[in-house]
């Protein structure tokens, strides 16, 4: 698990977006904020190769490439929120969606849907949901991801808080929170 | 009041100060402003002093003077002072009429080289308009009007006093042909005036003040010799005074650390990818303007850090209690054209409506030496901190120059963080030595700098590759 560095910066964000008081407005706009922050953050955990190249100034500059591709999937409804923010680090990024339901009798989370890109189990997966409670829909969700192939490592959770509880379930995954 | 320049073409904007010749530095290496030059030009109504200051200045040939009229500081009139005033019955040429504390306080500003705020007085409703006007950077200073010479504190802050000495027929003469033929007043009112007022104001209390003046310039404009003499000595003086960084630049003691007004982002992978391919000479402009914006937005994101926060507890709405944090301050950033400007997309995105400034920064390319050559900023922005952004820091020339201008804007130095995506140690010394308490947030730290003070192995230039100008 790996939390972004607590600034007063986040804790300012922070603070907006809980509030009960904050406007639906600038609640989209500190949100977009923050997830930004984190989708950068998440980025950070992609393997990179080394990679040398020259600078306008003719000189060599030994820099770092991406490596590899990914995909983001984002569990509906809240997750949604979160891809903006991936597009605008990641032009043309492909993503999946995951719609999982809690089942009103067994209150067990059921998956409704998934559509998701067919290569997928080639490309690192951010998977996008703002909030981690009791880690139920996100357990599903990974569960879904690892049935196409997917594996463990290429699982990136990004999500803007969590409780200690839903750390404890999907810990096997790398987990993001702020 | 008005900005007198020496281009072929006068360019005088109201409330903003644009020249077609850059300003050289005003401040020694270690961003200590050095006190532009006083002139004051007094001399009897109609005795042609703003002629004479206008030709002076024009045959000096130096950029950036400010001719500043008495005019400017007449006392705001109660009503009864106005309908007296309607009447004729008004003194306008008694010392009492002008307003020498305020008058006092801007040259004082001037000379400290800090933005002043000029009255404008409306000679219709005999008050001050609301607004002023905004005055900022000069070299030379002339001063000009009919009591220039009369108070002793604002004597004290020049250093050239001039009286121009013209005859009084002539004078007459003069106010004759300006009131009755450009003011459309009856040669009676005119007469009557000059009688009541103009000649005893200029017998008891104007030629007086003569005998303070350094030079006396007889016969006014006409008197083309003794101006020659005036701009001949002014020129000698202002070359004494001349500055040059760029040799003081390389003398800077560039020690192994880096200063610690240093905030140099996380070197985590995802950064240095991102340089990666910012650096990369063969990437394309598409993929260049993109991936700088990105790294734009963290920088952006890094600086605000600095600013300062408040303890706030927020209520969510599950009604529980967060304890938070909030800003306490007002920013606003000012970018150094052009290649700085390319951050402003990731201030505004990061903070709404945020005011920008900007400032025109350009290496003089005959002497190396940085010129600034225009300067626009919010006009509250001694309220706020300042992100001033830069694509890069190189010698440090331009960033020294840029945090002067906002230093001379009553800004202080601890509220001033200077955002850049790369920098060399150069700069950043050159920085901190002069302004210690100013930060500097860059994502990347380049060893070298190469013999035109380019950084290497750096990203070429900036703004060309951005804007799509090479």
């Amino acid at each position: 698990m790996v939390i972004l560095e607590q600034t007063s910066e986040l804790k300012a964000l922070m603070s907006i977006i809980r509030s009960k008081d904050t406007q639906r407005s600038d609640f989209i706009f500190y949100s977009d904020r923050i997830i930004r922050l984190l989708v950068e953050e998440a980025l950070n955990h992609l393997p990179f190769v080394e990679k040398t190249v020259t600078t306008p100034m003719g000189a060599p500059y030994k820099g770092l490439a991406f490596k590899g591709s990914i995909c983001g999937v984002s569990i509906m409804r809240a997750g949604e929120a979160m891809e903006q923010g991936l597009r605008d680090c990641c032009r043309s990024v492909r993503i999946g969606k995951i719609l999982i339901q809690r089942d009103e009798e067994t209150a067990k989370p059921q998956l409704y849907y998934a559509k998701l890109p067919p290569d997928i189990s080639e490309r690192f997966c951010l998977l996008l949901d703002p909030m981690l409670a009791t880690g139920g829909s996100a357990n599903k969700a990974i569960e879904v991801l690892l049935s196409h192939g997917v594996s463990e490592e290429q699982v990136i959770f990004v999500n803007l808080i969590c409780s200690p509880e839903g750390i404890e379930k999907v810990l096997h995954v790398s987990a993001i929170r702020s | 009041m008005s900005n007198v320049q020496n281009a072929p073409r006068s360019i005088q904007r109201k409330m903003s100060t644009f020249l077609s010749a850059g300003r050289f530095p005003w401040y020694n290496i270690d961003g200590k402003p050095v006190e532009p030059f006083i002139i004051g030009m007094a001399g009897g109504s109609a005795s042609g002093k703003t002629s004479v200051s206008t030709r002076i200045i024009r045959s000096l040939g130096v950029p950036w003077v400010i001719l500043l009229s008495m005019d400017s500081f007449y006392k705001p009139l109660t009503p009864e002072q106005v309908a007296a005033a309607h009447r004729n019955e008004y003194d306008f040429d008694h010392p009492n009429a002008f307003d020498y504390e305020a008058l006092h306080q801007t040259l004082l500003n001037l000379k400290k080289g800090i933005k002043v705020d000029v009255p404008i007085y409306d000679f219709a409703t005999h008050n001050r308009l609301d607004k002023s006007q905004t005055v900022y950077g000069a070299n030379v200073v002339v001063f000009e009007g009919i009591f220039a010479l009369y108070d002793k504190s604002v004597r004290d802050l020049m250093d050239l006093k001039i009286f121009v000495d013209t005859d009084a027929d002539i004078r007459l003469a003069r106010r004759l042909k300006r009131d009755i033929a450009e003011r459309g007043r009856d040669i009676r009112g005119v007469l009557d005036q000059y009688r009541k007022f103009v000649k005893p104001a200029f017998d008891e209390h104007i030629y007086p003040t003569m005998k303070y003046a350094d030079v006396i310039i007889p016969r006014g404009l006409d008197n083309v010799a003794a101006i020659d003499v005036i701009t001949k000595h002014l020129a000698r003086q202002l070359n004494d005074r001349g500055l040059s960084l760029k040799v003081a630049l390389s003398n800077i003691n560039v020690k192994k650390e880096l200063p610690s007004i240093l905030r140099t982002l996380k070197p985590t992978n995802e950064l240095k990818a991102l340089l990666t391919i910012i650096r990369d000479r063969t990437t394309s402009r598409h993929d260049f303007i993109f991936y700088a914006e990105r790294l734009s937005r963290i920088i952006v994101e890094r600086g605000l850090a600095e600013l300062p926060f408040g303890n706030a507890d927020v209520i969510t709405p599950i009604g529980s209690i967060y304890k938070g944090v909030i800003w306490k301050e007002q920013v606003c950033g000012v970018s150094v054209i052009r290649s700085g400007a390319t951050m402003e997309r990731g201030l505004r995105s990061v903070v709404k409506d945020i005011p920008i400034g900007k400032i025109l920064i350009q290496t003089d390319p005959s002497t190396g030496e940085p010129q600034l050559h225009y300067c626009k900023l919010p006009s509250d922005i001694s309220q706020r901190y300042v992100l001033i952004s830069d694509a890069q820091i190189a010698t440090g020339a331009a960033a020294l120059m840029a945090i002067r201008v906002i230093l001379d804007h009553d800004v202080p130095q601890d509220r001033i963080i200077f955002l850049s995506l790369i920098a060399a140690p150069l700069g950043l010394h050159t920085i901190a030595n002069a302004f210690p308490s100013v930060r500097v947030v860059t994502a990347e730290v380049d060893q070298e700098l190469d013999d035109q003070g380019h950084v290497v192995p750096g990203f070429g230039n900036f703004g060309d590759r951005y804007f799509g100008t090479y």
